[in-house]
């Protein structure tokens, strides 16, 4: 169950916008900013609290930069054009990075979240053995002792816990 | 002392029993176990944490398994944390394709092989190929046939993932490999196996997708739902581990006949075990199973429903910003029902379904759900499901991974742990002890992964006795 915006913009060439944008409960459940018409660009501001619009939708003046793309829009009046999600500039896009620390590219990390060494960077030294044959332990001491180091630094400064 | 009749019950003569013959403990510590309380005996026999120090069940087991992903692979890993010495065979200086694929292509460990320094290998590969020893070998070449063939020789059975016909083609197939060993039990686990899809390759996905499992999963389409997959390699994971009981069962077969068994798995076959009354349903009514997401099609209160507030409101992540918000409900008798409309101030809704039959009811469904999210809507998902088990009914929040992570319950169990890696470093465990515990012979977990072709000379030197400046010699031609 989701909210919309219709919108009622009477564009220059004399015709009305008539586009339903929809709000869907996930984004907009508890949600106060400024949402754009996917069709118009016309911005509206809105205000809900549990599901229900407390204030909105209310045209706001030319320029006014949209916090928020909907979610999905369509011309019910107009044969069903549509705008699926993702629609660069109208649709809000298919980020799927809003998770604040994915990057997208391989991110080296020499420890755990608990601050024990972990292997994860590039450029390790080779194998010692024969056609890549290796020991059963990563001697971190001898391969990587500037990280053994900063590992014994942390454990002083208390940031190695058991969890 | 206990005593029993002998032989001659009439001649009165009696002989003793022996101590271990007779019912009850046979020691102090014996004793001691069996007047323990239920869980501070469960504590005791399982003993979470000292895994290693007891034997395991398969040991003496000799597997191959030249796999790729996470299906096949899986398959063996069960029986390498069980206790078989397990040889993976990959691809020289590639490796298992797997290696190469993370999540959104950031987690990686290192190294991956001496020729790749730059390379690593992706997290996505963790808890698929546990315990194993790594060999590369490239079958194509004739110099490497020979070690092949010893391997079999030496080993119980194989696990393989080529596409149907392939291994057959290269001569390494059942039939040729039951020549050389007649108890050697052969598996191949893929997309279809033969019939008309013979030559289709399989991923998860597919196999959620042809078995009819993706149909079923997901929000009706009236609430916007679509067929939707699984987000993690569901049907992979259980597959393989059906392999690995279709290989228990081979192997206890091979004990009691002395010969070996061809296995076929086909992925898509397997999914089609967990689809429940999907098909008895259509093959009397013609009925079509729908989906209905966090709801249930059998009782009705069961289900998922979303709250208004966030645990975490302050959190930058929106994982737990937005989504800790899901509780599982489930009140579904008419008692547990009746308390649960009481506890939403809706006693009218339980004088309207007092029957479990008029609430499992579709449209009954739509409107109980929606009353409890409209109660829930000013609350947090704690505060649902506190108010809940207050009230004696059953609620639990639907966690992410890092509340599992958290959970007292998973550390006390020893189900989820930290574990140094001896390999790539310090790790949190959360596969192999989650499979059941078993008081005498444990799943334990040694290492996760190593380098391709990190135990080339082991095996090929120190168990198959090919000399060093032959092993030499075929890595730097590429063969292994």
């Amino acid at each position: 169950m989701c909210d919309i915006i219709w919108c009622k913009k009477v564009k220059e060439d004399g015709t009305v916008c008539n586009t339903v944008n929809y709000l869907d409960p996930f984004n907009f459940w508890n949600w106060e900013g400024t949402i754009a018409c996917a069709e118009c660009g016309t911005v509206y501001y809105i205000h809900m609290i549990q599901g229900w619009m407390y204030r909105g939708p209310e045209e706001q003046p030319p320029g006014t930069k949209p916090d928020i793309l909907p979610l999905y829009a369509d011309q019910p009046l107009n044969g069903y054009t549509r705008y699926l999600p993702g629609v660069e500039g109208r649709t809000r896009p298919y980020l799927c990075l809003p998770r604040d620390i994915y990057l997208g590219k391989p991110d080296p990390r020499r420890f755990s979240i608990r601050g024990y060494p972990v292997r994860g960077w590039p450029n390790q030294p080779p194998s010692t053995g024969i056609a890549g044959s290796a020991g059963f332990k990563w001697e971190i001491e001898k391969l990587s002792p500037e990280v053994w180091q900063e590992f014994l630094e942390k454990k002083k400064k208390g940031e190695v816990t058991d969890w | 002392m206990l005593i029993k009749q002998g032989k001659k019950g009439l001649d009165k003569k009696f002989e003793r029993i022996p101590l271990e013959d007779q019912p009850g403990p046979k020691s102090q510590e014996e004793m001691d176990e069996m007047k323990m309380p239920y869980e501070e005996y469960c504590r005791k026999v399982f003993d979470v944490g000292n895994e290693f120090i007891k034997p395991t069940a398969l040991k003496g087991i000799r597997w191959l398994s030249t796999t790729m992903y996470i299906f096949t692979p899986h398959s063996v890993t069960n029986l390498a944390e069980l206790g078989a010495e397990v040889i993976k065979v990959e691809m020289p200086r590639m490796g298992d394709p797997m290696r190469h694929c993370a999540p959104f292509n950031e987690t990686y460990v290192y190294p991956l092989h001496d020729t790749r320094p730059m390379t690593g290998t992706g997290v996505a590969c963790f808890n698929a190929n546990v315990n194993e020893y790594y060999i590369s070998m490239d079958y194509h070449r004739e110099e490497i046939k020979e070690a092949f063939y010893t391997l079999v020789k030496m080993s119980d059975g194989l696990t393989q993932c080529y596409r149907p016909g392939t291994f057959d083609r290269w001569k390494q197939s059942y039939r040729y490999l039951q020549e050389i060993n007649p108890r050697f039990i052969s598996v191949w686990g893929g997309g279809f196996g033969y019939g008309p899809k013979i030559w289709g390759g399989s991923y998860d996905i597919l196999g959620q997708a042809h078995a009819g499992l993706a149909s079923i999963t997901g929000f009706h389409e009236d609430f916007g739902g679509h067929p939707t997959k699984s987000t993690n390699w569901n049907i992979d994971w259980y597959s393989g581990t059906q392999i690995t009981v279709a290989i228990l069962a081979a192997l206890l077969w091979r004990r009691k006949t002395g010969l070996g068994t061809k296995i076929e798995f086909s992925q898509v076959q397997a999914a089609t075990r967990c689809l429940e009354y999907a098909a008895p349903l259509y093959g009397r009514f013609g009925i079509v199973r729908q989906r209905w997401g966090n709801w249930d099609t059998q009782l009705c209160v069961h289900g998922i429903i979303i709250c208004g507030k966030s645990d975490y409101p302050d959190e930058k992540n929106p994982q737990l910003r937005d989504e800790a918000r899901y509780v599982m409900v489930s009140a579904f008798n008419d008692p547990d029902f009746k308390e649960l409309c009481n506890v939403i101030k809706r006693p009218d809704l339980y004088t309207k379904y007092q029957k479990h039959k008029d609430r499992v009811e579709a449209e009954a469904q739509v409107e109980i759900y929606h009353e409890l999210e409209k109660w829930a809507a000013d609350k947090s998902r704690s505060e649902v499901t506190k108010i809940l088990k207050d009230a004696g009914l059953l609620a639990m929040p639907v966690y992410n991974d890092k509340e599992v992570y958290e959970s007292p319950h998973f550390r006390e169990r020893g189900t989820i742990r930290w574990q140094a890696d001896p390999w790539y470093g310090d790790a949190v465990v959360h596969s192999t002890y989650s499979c059941g515990l078993m008081s005498k012979t444990p799943r334990r977990k040694f290492w996760d992964l190593r380098a391709v072709g990190a135990d080339n000379v082991k095996i090929y030197h120190e168990l198959l006795g090919i000399p060093l400046s032959t092993i030499k010699e075929w890595y730097e031609k590429t063969i292994i």
